[in-house]
């Protein structure tokens, strides 16, 4: 059994080494960073309490909407979904993530106190 | 059937009523009329001032002292020109006996061409009262159309109150009738406040003057004014309810009003008032009443009678239709002759004798007090097993007992007495029956209730063992007091019986007593703030702070790894001014979170961003979609800045 899983798993890692192309490789890797940054904030509240909880509330939304508003960019730029976004170029798609960003910064800086 | 029963409860309707009629709550009492006598005795200044004095003062019939001097000065400031000044003179000469107003062609001229349509309602009255007054003809049919157009031009209640004045100085043949039905009309424009006063919103001088000129031009015509004895009595609240006058001519129109309503033919209000408290006992066994009019003068033609007197506790009728006597202006009534026992009455009196008495059925509350007297005193020890018989001592008020009575724990101290009617013998169950002891010593004093037993003999039981928290177990001499209270006695009793020792098995001996520090500043509160909440240590959060930060590095790591470079950055200035509006965009942030509000924020914002956006579009456009990993680096490297800023924060 753990055998089969090992094999669909390293399959998966060679897969996604040799067919992803160098750009989605680099907004994975931002995702990454993003969801270990959210994990560790999760991680201390757990542990230590909620003591300013609207700071824990603010940096954990940042990562979360961080992460969603990456892999929309990820959806948007990858050239395999080039025929559902006729519309929207990969420039376009950046700037989207930029302006989201704006407005995502501006609540989190409001609610970190 | 029907209307036979609708006639038996209008019956019953009016019967209720009747026993609920109004009686003045107000009224003017011989100080009152003292009063206003002497406001309209003010050396005048004028004209007007000298009319209002002289007329209201001869509407409470007294005359100027010094009628050649006021009519002198009549004379003198007459403007026969004017029209007021011309009424003032005509009315207040008239009041003066011998006055006569020289009166010219032209004046009466000037008079009789004032009473028209184009006249006010006010200057058609001070005309033809002029004129009157004068005794100058004028011609009553012209008057009374003047008047109708008037009325329903100024529709107002002082221009129809004038109306009516006027209406009541003209000629009885002429066609009054309308003018009369006004009357009710103004009636119903009174304002019923809480069913106790009716008055016009106008106040009290226009509710005043409606009532002096309704009866007057009421008993000109010779027809009963469409006043309700409740609505005349509620007139009477409002006019009278006011013992002090702001302005001469408030009082004048009080004045006029009072003396209509004691002299007219139709509406004769009665105030009926007690002469000092009403209470009678032996010592003061009659019931006084004064009987007057609104003007305190005593009604000559009244007879009153008690209808009813009946005990308030118990209902049982004491008098049925007994006359009063009229002695010195004062009804009187030797009530204890009947020989009530003490307590209070409900009296019904009835003031008959004339058919125009308004509000002559009076209800009286009447107490009747009397002496009381103790009989039977005794006083005794008790010893609580019994075994030792009670040594009874008899003490005489107001003597006290000459041996003082001992009595610890195992006796109880008694004592019975009786209360009686001093004259009667009848006994009496007071309203406050006390037993006080004081401890002479240390000033501590107890008090307790004495309760009559069926036979209405008095007894009083101290248990020594049982009170002992009462006198907080302190020994020693008590005097003993008797006190003796209720509304209808004559003489209260306070009365030093005798002195009581008093032995109490474990006596704490708190020394002196405290007396109840109420007043005494209170132990000071302090005020505890908030408690801050209890945060990690620094060391906890330094090294989460730290563990936050490094997924950075593995991102750094990737990205080397990955071949992520800016190698091409192309310098051109709607990169570099792209790049640069977003690092500001970014540092806004940061200000914001230390310095700024929203809204400061929204502003620099827009302007930073409307930049941003417009070099950013240039820039996008110009690039190709494979270059547009180094954009997504650079950015991310500012995005990190805020997930740092959280973390830290957080802490």
């Amino acid at each position: 059994m753990s055998n089969s899983v090992i094999s669909v798993i390293s399959r998966f890692l060679e897969e996604y080494a040799s067919s992803t192309p160098n750009k989605l490789k680099v907004i994975d890797a931002y995702l990454l960073y993003i969801m270990m940054t959210g994990a560790l904030q999760f991680l201390y509240c757990l542990l230590v309490g909620t003591f300013p909880f609207n700071s824990f509330l603010s940096g954990f939304i940042s990562c979360v909407g961080s992460f969603i508003l990456a892999v929309c960019l990820r959806i948007q730029i990858n050239p395999q979904n080039k025929g559902e976004f006729l519309s929207i170029s990969p420039e376009r798609a950046f700037a989207d993530f930029l302006f989201a960003h704006t407005v995502l910064h501006l609540v989190v800086i409001n609610f970190i106190g | 059937m029907y209307p036979f029963e609708g006639l038996f409860s209008l019956l019953v309707l009016s019967l209720v009523l009747e026993t609920q009629a109004l009686t003045p709550t107000h009224h003017l009492t011989t100080t009152d009329v003292a009063r206003l006598q002497a406001v309209l005795s003010q050396p005048f200044t004028d004209l007007k001032s000298a009319y209002y004095s002289v007329v209201g003062l001869s509407k409470l019939g007294i005359f100027v002292a010094d009628a050649d001097e006021t009519c002198r000065f009549i004379n003198s400031n007459l403007d026969p020109s004017s029209v007021e000044s011309l009424f003032y003179a005509a009315e207040a000469s008239q009041a003066l006996s011998g006055c006569e107003i020289p009166v010219s062609n032209d004046t009466r001229d000037l008079l009789l061409a004032t009473v028209s349509e184009d006249s006010t309602a006010s200057q058609i009255h001070q005309s033809v009262s002029a004129l009157s007054a004068l005794g100058l003809p004028l011609a009553s049919q012209e008057v009374v159309s003047a008047l109708k157009a008037r009325i329903s031009k100024e529709d107002n209640v002082l221009a129809i109150i004038l109306a009516l004045q006027t209406a009541s100085r003209l000629s009885q043949q002429a066609e009054l009738g309308e003018i009369l039905e006004e009357i009710e009309d103004l009636a119903a424009r009174l304002d019923d406040l809480g069913g106790v006063y009716l008055q016009f919103e106008e106040g009290l001088e226009a509710t005043a003057l409606f009532v002096s000129a309704a009866y007057s031009l009421s008993d000109h015509v010779d027809m009963e004014p469409p006043l309700k004895e409740d609505q005349v009595i509620q007139l009477v609240n409002s006019i009278f309810s006011k013992k002090s006058w702001d302005s001469l001519s408030e009082a004048f129109s009080v004045a006029s009003a009072a003396a209509s309503l004691s002299n007219n033919r139709f509406h004769v209000p009665v105030i009926v008032s007690a002469q000092g408290p009403a209470a009678v006992s032996h010592s003061h066994p009659f019931l006084q009443l004064q009987v007057t009019d609104v003007l305190c003068q005593p009604l000559s033609s009244a007879s009153v009678l008690v209808e009813s007197a009946s005990a308030v506790a118990s209902k049982s009728a004491i008098l049925n239709q007994a006359p009063f006597t009229l002695r010195d202006g004062v009804f009187e009534l030797n009530f204890m002759a009947s020989q009530p026992a003490s307590g209070y009455y409900q009296f019904s009196v009835a003031i008959t004798g004339d058919s125009r008495f308004v509000a002559n059925h009076v209800e009286l509350k009447v107490k009747v007090s009397t002496r009381v007297a103790i009989n039977n005193m005794d006083l005794s020890v008790v010893d609580k097993d019994q075994s030792i018989g009670p040594k009874t001592t008899r003490v005489e008020y107001p003597t006290k007992a000459k041996a003082s009575f001992m009595a610890d724990s195992h006796q109880n101290f008694a004592m019975t007495f009786q209360l009686v009617d001093e004259t009667t013998g009848v006994e009496l169950t007071p309203h406050q029956t006390f037993v006080r002891l004081h401890n002479q010593k240390t000033g501590q004093e107890v008090v307790f209730v004495a309760e009559p037993d069926s036979k209405n003999l008095y007894k009083f039981e101290l248990d020594t063992a049982e009170r002992k928290t009462e006198f907080d177990s302190i020994s020693g001499t008590y005097a003993l007091y008797l006190m003796v209270g209720d509304a209808t006695l004559e003489n209260p009793i306070l009365w030093n019986v005798a002195d009581v020792v008093l032995k109490f098995l474990d006596e704490e001996a708190p020394g002196t007593i405290q007396a109840k520090t109420l007043y005494v500043p209170k132990p000071e509160i302090q005020h505890l703030f908030r408690e801050p909440e209890k945060k990690p240590p620094t060391v906890v959060s330094n090294a989460f702070t730290a563990l936050v930060l490094s997924p950075f590095l593995l991102l750094l790591i990737l990205w080397f790894k990955l071949g992520a470079n800016i190698s091409n950055f192309t310098l051109s200035p709607s990169t570099i001014l792209f790049h640069i509006g977003h690092a500001a965009m970014l540092g806004l942030m940061y200000v914001y979170w230390t310095h700024l509000n929203m809204f400061q924020t929204l502003k620099y914002l827009a302007i930073i961003g409307s930049l941003t956006f417009l070099a950013g579009n240039r820039m996008l456009a110009q690039k190709a979609v494979k270059r547009s990993a180094h954009i997504v680096f650079s950015f991310n490297l500012k995005c990190f800045f805020f997930l740092l800023l959280g973390s830290i924060l957080y802490r």
